[in-house]
């Protein structure tokens, strides 16, 4: 079997032909399981590797201040004593948070910088090398830039501050995000500009962003945090990873493409099995081997049958999942995923990135069980007499 | 050529197919076995080709026991020395006639051209070359005849073994089959025909009729 013969491929295709009607329904039912899976791990594994992505941004630690139960500034005098803990390298009071623009009914991110900060996303701190901000003045990105104009404001905006103030920024420019989708609704601005904007004194920030030196070392840095800070919400990036995890509900995904493969393949395993050989395909062999052909000839010819099947229905598959995933962005299934009606993780968008190991696993859970079944009903019946099987 | 020594057959349980039949076919012989239904003539016959094996005695072939020979080893004798012909023809109806012409070397994997020249060279023999590209199932019964002929021939075959090779035939074409045993006689091939067909009984060229009944030689 180490050389192609193409005489038996050419005969195996036939064969396919010639029995038309069972191998289009196999070929459906194969090719929809495939896009099936592929489409489950096609975006689960986009949304992950984008996960991931999002979370290499973001500092190590973070630390909100709660009061009565609810999130409120948290004072600059907080950042030494967490500067002393051991194998905390840095931090910084950050000023963040989000701003609800009522006449569009959206959601603005508004990011507070410090010109002589370093910055953690590569995006900012490529503006700020850009873009001078001033007290007076913010970067907008373009969806922003778009939802404003909308509004008619064109040039500057007026937040409105807790007191029922306004308090008048301009738009010194607009930024594209290209594949940072989460940055979508991103407005850069002062610091200060932005604690005036959320009615903070100059010593308060919205968080605490720290740096550690040894990453597995997060979750007990941060239980040393949580002794410390009684009231504060301390998340790591371990937190953060946890919790998306479980937001994609990653586990509960395989386990069910892991069912609807087994069920399905299952299925096509009892079709074939429920059918066996055909009396005419029994004697199709029993032909064969009268005119010399042996038991590994007819399997060899068999093992072409499945295997042009089954790759023909795999790739198919795979292809109709690629095209349903990446280019039409999966209607339905990516909202599911996302849980666009639960949480605020709505904004994501199924760049190509795909995990081998998944192709692999559908590939190995789907055609070589289908190759199995198709042999070993053939091998059952070339192993009898030939006189036999035609009788 | 041929010997069967102290030959049985039994199928299944107790359907006793042959008892205890020795016979012995020399090479370049045409034999006629001659009996009804169930007398035990296409047995033997599968014996000779090793698509059975006896339930007693031995099946020897140019001095190989047959009955003994593992799969692979009697799949390339019947592919080497045997030819046969079936009374269905037992032909792949949605192949091409040249296709069916080649299937028992396929699995040889031999050069494409070696391939086209042997199968045209069995198809101008029996006539049938201008049918090569149709598929056998558009064909008259006496010309899937000719190709089942052509495929027992396509390895040039020491041994013919044909199965009421007239059953679906008319006189005609029955005559026309004749005079194609008669050629690959006068080429010393061993032919040994199971048939209750009388035409077979008077020919010149038939060196011995064996009667058959219930399995036994009568």
């Amino acid at each position: 079997m180490n050389k192609i013969n193409f005489y038996l491929l050419e005969y195996a295709y036939s064969y396919i032909l010639r029995h038309k009607n069972k191998n289009i329904f196999i070929v459906t039912v194969f090719t929809l399981l495939v896009a099936l899976l592929a489409t489950l791990f096609f975006v689960t594994s986009s949304l992950r590797y984008e996960l991931k992505e999002r979370i290499a941004n973001q500092s190590d630690i973070i630390i909100q201040n709660y009061k009565a139960g609810m999130p409120a500034a948290i004072d600059v005098s907080v950042l030494d004593k967490l500067l002393e803990i051991e194998g905390v390298t840095a931090g910084k009071l950050e000023v963040q948070g989000k701003y609800y623009f009522r006449p569009k009914e959206s959601t603005f991110y508004l990011l507070g910088v410090d010109a002589f900060e370093m910055q953690d996303d590569p995006v900012v701190a490529k503006l700020l090398e850009q873009y001078e901000l001033s007290d007076s003045e913010m970067l907008v990105s373009k969806n922003v830039q778009d939802i404003m104009n909308q509004a008619y404001y064109k040039e500057y905006f007026n937040f409105i501050k807790p007191d029922g103030s306004l308090h008048k920024v301009s738009i010194k420019a607009s930024f594209d995000v290209g594949e940072r989708v989460e940055l979508k609704n991103l407005i850069i601005m002062s610091k200060d500009t932005l604690r005036e904007i959320f009615g903070y004194s100059a010593d308060e920030g919205s968080d605490i962003a720290l740096s550690v030196a040894n990453k597995n070392e997060l979750e007990f840095i941060s239980s040393k945090i949580r002794l410390l800070l009684p009231n504060a919400k301390v998340t790591s990036k371990d937190d953060l990873l946890l919790e998306y995890e479980k937001l994609f509900d990653y586990d509960s995904g395989v386990f069910l493409s892991l069912f609807v493969i087994a069920l399905f393949t299952f299925f096509i395993i009892i079709y074939d099995k429920a059918n066996g050989l055909s009396s005419e395909e029994k004697r199709e062999i029993g032909i064969l081997k009268a005119i010399g052909w042996c038991v590994e000839d007819v399997l060899h010819a068999k093992f072409y049958e499945a295997t042009l099947l089954s790759f023909f229905s795999f790739t198919l598959g795979l292809g109709i999942a690629f095209v349903y995933v990446f280019v039409f962005k999966a209607p339905l299934l990516g909202a599911i995923f996302t849980h666009e009606n639960m949480l605020e993780i709505h904004n994501f968008q199924l760049n190509i990135h795909i995990e081998l190991s998944y192709i692999l696993l559908i590939f190995l859970l789907s055609v070589p069980v289908y190759i199995a079944a198709t042999l070993i009903p053939s091998w059952r019946v070339a192993t009898l007499d030939a006189d036999e099987v035609m009788r | 050529m041929i010997k069967l020594k102290n030959v049985s057959k039994i199928y299944g349980k107790n359907i006793k197919a042959l008892q205890d039949i020795s016979l012995e076919f020399g090479e370049g012989e045409l034999i006629v076995l001659k009996g009804v239904s169930g007398s035990g003539k296409s047995t033997i016959l599968s014996l000779i080709a090793g698509l059975s094996k006896p339930t007693m005695g031995e099946v020897i072939v140019d001095g190989k026991k047959i009955s003994k020979l593992p799969d692979h080893f009697a799949a390339s004798y019947r592919r080497d020395n045997i030819g046969i012909v079936f009374q269905k023809y037992n032909l792949i109806p949605e192949l091409s006639v040249e296709e069916n012409v080649l299937l028992p070397l396929f699995p040889l994997n031999l050069p494409r051209e070696l391939m086209r020249q042997k199968a045209k060279r069995v198809l101008e023999m029996f006539s049938i070359a201008h049918k090569s590209s149709l598929m056998v199932r558009n064909l008259s019964g006496g010309e899937q005849q000719r190709v089942a002929i052509a495929r027992a021939n396509i390895n040039d075959p020491k041994i013919i073994l044909a199965d009421e090779p007239t059953a679906n035939l008319d006189e005609k074409l029955s005559c026309e089959f004749i005079e194609i045993l008669r050629e690959l006689k006068s080429k010393n091939r061993t032919i040994v025909v199971a048939t209750h067909d009388p035409l077979f009984f008077e020919l010149d060229f038939v060196d011995r009729v064996i009667n058959l009944e219930h399995g036994k030689l009568l």
